[in-house]
């Protein structure tokens, strides 16, 4: 994704940054518009991290291999999100 | 007085046969020595020898056994044990030499964290009883254990003393869990509760989350060291970023593993925090002392690595209104200060001469709306990619549901963009209807000044206009200078100077 973007907790946590900032005021305008837009990319990044993982099971195998875990396991999820 | 002891003859001879009989209950072989000198010696004692019925002898033992030996601790190796309909547990403690009957009741038993068995060598606790119909006595007994729990708790004490020496449970080292996990790496045994129970956590928490399965033996000879192999292995996986050792409950022997050094110490070396799920009742294990973070049962553990999804997503939320309320309120700022500065009779009766300065800013305001405009389209360009990749990325449309609502956010983001913007530009096309006139006033705020000539008719743009002595006067956000030129420099500088 964004090269500017380490992961999700260095997203969150520069987001939290900027909304401080912004919040305490005393930027120029143009500081401040730039501050929104880089925001706005960072929640945006932040939503998509959340949607994005990968839904799988995986087994390491004796030499260190992933392999998909036995059907068995891919249990039904529980109703209640 | 030799005739004495002949005389009484008549009279003992009777009473003989019962002597015997009061004393084999206790010392069988000994009565008749033990008897007959005294009856020579005291002749008188016959009417007041204690004789004892069967019953009270036995009553007397029971009260004497049962207040002497009120609370005993026996070791020894259980045999013919047996439980019967009622649930009580009917059983022999024997050593080399002897052996004790035994009881032990249903209510006691349901306490017990093993399994009595014929041949296991315990340690038991209960008082001495005396069954009064037969004259024996037996143990009732309150608690047992295998005589081998001592040594274990006493390895785990020592193990645990020599760890904290070293500092491997110090608080500082316990490493925070990331909080969105890329891959979760799940320590436990293919086949226990314990997986099962931990991915339907997850499944119900964090859908789409990617889990890595090591699986190892959790319990008997070895299992410690191959928990150990399990933790390095899926720690070396890339994107692992936390691992949950679990195991389901058990008596203090089936939980050994989680105590042995071996494991602790590939805990405490894990490149990344790891979590200790281990099911038991009671004490913590040392895995559970070396764990960055410890959690009562692997359900549990499931549970503390990874917020539920919705949580993240609130959050996300409101750190995004909080930057939104900040620009807004950036934005209305601007605007009263303007306000302000349109007040103030001192600059009234300039407007039109401010007109160059007021295109200046026109310019910036334009560019600003298209900076703000180009930059809702290319989000809305990026929202549209995003839709699709996610399209492809979900074949099985297993995250039906999801999209639908990331799709609808989506849509909301986009209309809350668009009303912002339009809020924006409303708010600008005001402003720079006043910017004819009083614009280059705002700039005033970031720092700039206005330099006129002592009659205020003539904005001074060039210092050749100028020449050593004049009078001036120097507008400023907060009020104005009067002043003197104490020099003119020639170079084509700008008036003025960034703040």
């Amino acid at each position: 994704m964004d090269p500017t973007i380490k992961d999700f907790e260095a997203a969150i946590a520069e987001l939290e940054t900027i909304v401080k900032k912004l919040e305490e005021g005393d930027l120029a305008l143009e500081k401040s518009l730039e501050l929104y837009e880089r925001g706005v990319q960072l929640s945006r990044f932040c939503h998509s991290r959340l949607e994005a993982a990968e839904r799988r099971i995986e087994i390491v195998n004796e030499r260190g291999e992933l392999k998909p875990a036995p059907a068995s396991l891919n249990l039904p999820d529980d109703e209640d999100e | 007085m030799s005739r004495l002891p002949f005389d009484d003859e008549p009279t003992k001879v009777p009473k003989v046969p019962k002597v015997p009989e009061v004393t084999r209950v206790t010392k069988p072989a000994t009565p008749a020595t033990v008897v007959t000198p005294v009856t020579v010696v005291t002749p008188v004692t016959p009417v007041t020898r204690p004789v004892l019925t069967v019953s009270e002898l036995n009553a007397t033992i029971r009260d004497l056994l049962e207040n002497q030996l009120h609370t005993v601790w026996i070791e020894g190796e259980l045999s013919g044990c047996r439980i019967w309909n009622t649930g009580h547990m009917y059983f022999n403690l024997k050593d080399s030499s002897s052996q004790v009957k035994g009881v032990m009741f249903r209510s006691a038993i349901r306490y017990l964290k093993f399994k009595p068995e014929d041949g296991l060598k315990v340690v038991a606790r209960g008082k001495i009883s005396v069954y009064d119909p037969k004259g024996e006595y037996q143990i009732i007994c309150e608690h047992m254990e295998p005589k081998g729990l001592g040594s274990l708790q006493q390895a785990f004490e020592q193990l645990k003393k020599k760890l904290a020496a070293e500092g491997l449970f110090d608080p500082a080292r316990k490493r925070p869990l990331p909080a969105l996990p890329r891959r979760i790496g799940l320590v436990t045994s293919i086949d226990g509760a314990a997986l099962r129970d931990m991915i339907r956590v997850l499944r119900r928490r964090y859908p789409n989350a990617h889990l890595v399965i090591s699986a190892t033996r959790v319990q008997g000879e070895g299992a410690g060291r191959e928990v150990a192999h399990a933790i390095r292995k899926v720690a070396r996986i890339e994107a692992v970023d936390v691992i949950i050792v679990a195991r389901g409950g058990g008596s203090l022997e089936d939980l050994w593993a989680f105590n042995e050094e071996v494991l602790a110490r590939a805990i405490a070396d894990s490149p990344v925090p790891v979590i200790s799920g281990v099911g038991h009742e009671t004490d913590f294990t040392i895995a559970d002392f070396v764990a960055d973070l410890r959690a009562p049962t692997p359900s549990a553990a499931a549970e503390l690595v990874v917020r539920r999804k919705d949580e993240f997503f609130a959050h996300i939320d409101r750190i995004t209104e909080r930057l939104d309320a900040a620009i807004h309120h950036r934005l209305r700022r601007m605007e009263t200060r303007l306000h302000s500065l349109e007040a103030r009779p001192g600059y009234a009766g300039y407007e039109g001469r401010l007109a160059v300065r007021g295109r200046h800013v026109s310019e910036l305001a334009s560019a600003l709306r298209q900076r703000m405009t180009a930059g809702v389209a290319r989000r809305g360009r990026r929202h549209e990619i995003l839709r699709r990749s996610l399209d492809q990325f979900d074949p099985r449309h297993r995250l039906a549901a999801v999209r639908t609502r990331l799709v609808s956010r989506n849509a909301q983001l986009e209309a809350a963009l668009r009303r912002r913007l339009t809020v924006a530009q409303n708010r600008l096309g005001g402003l720079a209807a006043r910017i004819d006139g009083l614009s280059p006033l705002a700039v005033l705020g970031r720092g700039y000044s206005v330099t006129w000539d002592a009659s205020r008719t003539r904005i001074i743009r060039d210092a050749a206009t100028l020449t050593t002595g004049d009078r001036i006067s120097v507008i400023l956000e907060h009020g104005a200078i009067d002043a003197t030129v104490d020099a003119v420099r020639q170079v084509a500088e700008k008036a003025n100077t960034e703040p």
